[in-house]
């Protein structure tokens, strides 16, 4: 071989270690840039990327919050921005955002991953409020009209509970069992279980929970004239049964592009301050059970990812309790030994939905789809003690004095269109609009824009409008023959369009600060009151108000969290004079401070103040007074035997907290649990 | 007064803040190993025919560098890509220029630890990663942060630094910055 000949070799094998050399490179960034879509997903779904989501949200993990003693879903929405609970005589407790009104139930929605879950009867998710702190992973909480599912219409908030269903390569979830026992003789046990196989996953939760929360309140409703003057002196004072018997099973099974997701919930509790304003007997109760089958399909195409689900949801409103004392007057009618009642309603929801996202034009991604949702009434029943003879044995008066519309049924049928147009780098947009048609008035289009600007990693801005509605609840249209509640099918959907401006200053991975301000104009706001028990599309509330976050520590070890929301507003009905918001909180302050003294054992504590409410025009009573509760925790984990002790005392300082009731009602509000003490056992696997 | 809370509160962060996020240590322990060998001169960097992979932690954060190892461990089995690896763990207060590394892997500390630890991969010419990208102004070479997508940041004066190449296919996916842009 020549000189040329080695030459020529030598730029051979130069040129095959070059390629090599660019093969593997090639394979590297590939398997980067892999891991990069990676973690990109799981940030997204886990709301790790919060800040740069085209709406405003707080995520709660779970794991956190446990810590804390924080028991319940109830308690973890306590500590969101802007958030307030409120109640009615039923205990039916519903979470009240930026102060949009608080009678309402429905004007935010619960998603059990992914599944609607809140009742046809109501429209509000009380019985899955009490849904233990064990058996979620995480809470995302929306404020305004957005929401992170497709087709689902979130009025003033959107809460999204993920379970341990969730399942991540490389993040996989622990097993756990839980043991809790607390004040009011509450017991709790529940487990969480994983199976996996090569194609399938399956996940199953279940928990039971009792108490015998009774708590005193008083004089009931009947000292306002709720069954007329004849009765005022019947009024009674006591211990209200607020206690709880439920169980619950949850399954979720994965395989290969199908998901299929069901929960039964069997939730029965006391009759709280009466369905007629009347304090009940202890054993007098509510069962509102809540059953639901999802069968999903999501398959990716190219640049196409399709998402096709079918579910069925059965609810029930079922009611058995003591509705008046003895010797009431009604009429001519005296019943010397009370009257009973037992009300029984049931619903079906079957709903279909279809959405493809399409991610084929450079920084787009649009999405198309719509929900049919198909609503009924199944099974009605009403059954009083005799109303003619005053006798109080049972008399079916399903068809002659209905306490509902056996014949109940609404059909909805919603277009979603919608564009993530990612301009550059620092800005992406959001816009979309929904259309909704249903056999009663319409929501019709609702338009949504939202702006997200990073100028660099510090520094976020978002602006946000948009619109959206609340349908009338059933109980809101269907309702008939009741003292306090009678419905319309004449109402038009609640309306609102809200503006929003968030500003996010983020100091480290771990830390931030979160300014948000907001206006909401809020039209045809449904209420009705003790004196004109029909609801009505009577309101309209202009609110307005700042929220501001805080995530991060003080010291080595430590975790604070802390936020704080100014809201005020306007209140008019029928078009006439404006006053302050009934009903409102001004001022909210939350927060947690958890110190871990080492890897296992940790001390925390959480703190919430409430400003006091104005009350409703004509209502003469002072305002529902101010309150500061403190909640405090200590966490001990064994690492070796993986299990956790936790031991909570709640609201130390024995605070009197009221939840505002209507005017004529119970005069001096519905009173919650005092000081209470919580023992956890958790073991994992 | 709103600016004067803003600089306390980050000022206590600088001081005292050595809370870790657990989803970008598993993105940082998942693709620092991997840029690593995107460096053309890596060859020159191995000890005994091994990458030495060296974490540097404060103190308190032992357990912290130890979840990390063992996350890497279970990732790579041993090898990046055809090279076996050995992963140390050495505290600030043991980091010196004698410390076996072929790459650094920075947790938080203080800012003259940061800089002790970047000054210190300079001089080895060895490729410094941070957990944090505000540590990229004392001197580290590279991060990695999750904002909207996942982000990875260089430090511009590694552009010209003489025993690291990075090919230019990284140089492409990389936000360049600087002292003055953190």
């Amino acid at each position: 071989m020549g000189d040329n000949g080695v030459k020529r070799s030598i730029r051979l094998f130069l040129l095959v270690c070059l390629a090599v050399l660019q093969l593997r490179a090639e394979d590297l960034l590939s398997s980067i840039m892999t891991d990069m879509k990676q973690f990109n997903e799981i940030a997204t779904q886990t709301k790790q990327n919060e800040h740069y989501q085209p709406y405003i949200v707080s995520v709660f993990e779970a794991k956190e919050l446990e810590k804390l003693g924080v028991s319940t879903l109830k308690e973890a929405l306590l500590l969101v921005p802007g958030v307030d609970m409120a109640t009615d005589n039923f205990n039916n407790q519903t979470p009240i955002f930026r102060g949009s009104n608080p009678f309402a139930y429905g004007q935010s929605k619960l998603v059990i991953d992914g599944v609607l879950v809140n009742n046809l009867f109501f429209d509000s998710y009380s019985e899955y409020l009490s849904m233990p702190i064990e058996m979620i992973k995480r809470i995302e909480v929306i404020r305004g009209p957005g929401s992170k599912v497709d087709g689902i219409n979130a009025y003033a908030g959107f809460i999204n509970v993920v379970t341990y269903a969730e399942d991540f390569e490389e993040f996989e979830s622990n097993d756990k069992v839980v043991f809790k026992y607390g004040s009011y003789d509450y017991r709790m046990g529940g487990f969480v279980k994983n199976f996996k196989s090569k194609d399938f996953k399956t996940h199953i939760d279940f928990y039971y929970q009792k108490d015998n929360k009774n708590i005193s309140s008083g004089p009931d409703g009947l000292s306002q004239g709720a069954l007329g003057p004849a009765n005022i002196a019947l009024s009674q004072s006591g211990e209200a049964p607020l206690w709880l018997d439920e169980y619950s099973l949850g399954l979720d099974v994965r395989y290969k592009d199908f998901r299929l997701k069901a929960r039964m919930l069997q939730h029965k509790q006391g009759s709280a301050y009466g369905i007629n304003l009347t304090l009940p007997q202890e054993s007098d109760r509510m069962k509102l059970p809540s059953y639901y089958a999802e069968l999903g399909y999501m398959k990716k195409i190219h640049s196409f990812k399709l998402d096709i689900k079918a579910g069925v949801k059965y609810n029930a409103f079922d009611s058995k309790a003591k509705l008046a004392p003895d010797n009431l007057v009604l009429g001519s009618v005296v019943f010397p030994d009370g009257i009973y009642g037992e009300h029984y309603a049931k619903q079906r929801v079957l709903y279909q939905s279809t959405y493809v996202k399409y991610s084929g034009v450079a920084k787009h991604t649009i999405t198309i789809g719509y929900k049919a949702r198909q609503t009924r009434t199944i099974q009605m029943s009403s059954k009083l003690s005799n109303l003619a003879t005053g006798d109080a044995t049972l008399v079916d008066y399903t068809l002659t004095r209905p306490f509902f519309d056996k014949d109940a049924s609404r059909d909805v049928y919603t277009l979603f269109f919608g564009d993530e147009y990612n301009v550059n780098t620092k800005l992406s947009i959001l816009y979309g609009i929904n259309y909704e048609q249903t056999s009663y008035e319409d929501a019709g289009f609702e338009p949504r824009v939202s702006l997200v600007y990073s100028k660099d990693f510090k520094n976020i801005f978002k602006a946000i409008y948009s619109c959206s509605h609340r349908n009338p609840s059933w109980q809101e249209m269907f309702t008939k023959n009741n003292h306090a509640r009678v419905g319309s099918t004449d109402l038009k959907p609640e309306k609102v369009t809200s503006y929003e401006f968030s500003y996010i200053r983020n100091f480290t991975n771990e830390s931030y600060l979160q300014s948000d301000v907001f206006y909401l104009v809020n039209k045809n706001q449904i209420y009705n009151s003790a004196t004109d028990p029909v609801y009505r599309n009577s309101a309209k509330t202009d609110i307005y108000g700042v929220e501001l976050e805080y995530k991060g520590h003080i010291f080595a070890n430590d975790k604070v969290y802390a936020n704080y929301t100014y809201l005020d507003g306007r209140y008019s009905t029928d078009g006439g004079k404006k006053y302050n918001l009934p009903n409102v909180s001004h001022h909210l302050a939350k927060g947690y401070y958890i110190y871990s003294f080492s890897g296992t054992l940790s001390l925390g504590s959480t703190l919430k103040y409430v400003s006091s409410k104005d009350r409703a025009k004509g209502d003469a009573r002072s305002k529902v007074k101010a309150y500061t509760t403190v909640d405090t925790s200590l966490n001990y984990k064994n690492r070796h035997y993986n299990y956790t002790v936790n031991v909570s005392l709640k609201n130390i300082f024995d605070t009197d907290v009221r939840y505002p009731s209507p005017q004529n009602t119970y005069v001096d509000d519905y009173a919650q649990a005092r000081r209470t003490f919580l023992l956890t056992l958790k073991k994992s696997f | 007064m709103i600016r004067a809370l803003l600089f306390s509160t980050l000022l206590i962060q600088l001081l005292f803040g050595y809370n870790y996020d657990d989803l970008v240590l598993k993105a940082q322990s998942s693709i620092f190993p991997k840029i690593m060998l995107l460096d053309k001169k890596v060859q020159n960097k191995l000890i005994d025919n091994k990458i030495i992979y060296t974490i540097v932690y404060d103190t308190s954060d032992y357990e912290t560098a130890l979840h990390v190892k063992e996350y890497i461990n279970t990732t790579f089995k041993g090898y990046f890509g055809k090279y076996p690896y050995k992963i140390n763990l050495v505290d600030f207060s043991h980091l010196s220029p004698n410390t076996e590394a072929s790459a650094l892997y920075v947790l938080k500390s203080s800012t003259d630890n940061i800089k002790k630890a970047a000054d210190i991969a300079f001089q080895k010419g060895i490729v410094s990663f941070s957990y944090d990208v505000n540590n990229l102004k004392d001197g580290l070479a590279l991060s990695l942060m999750i904002e909207k997508s996942t982000i990875l940041y260089l430090n511009k004066k590694y552009l010209h630094v003489k025993n690291i190449d990075f090919i230019d296919s990284l140089l492409s996916m990389v936000k360049f910055i600087d002292k003055n842009s953190i």
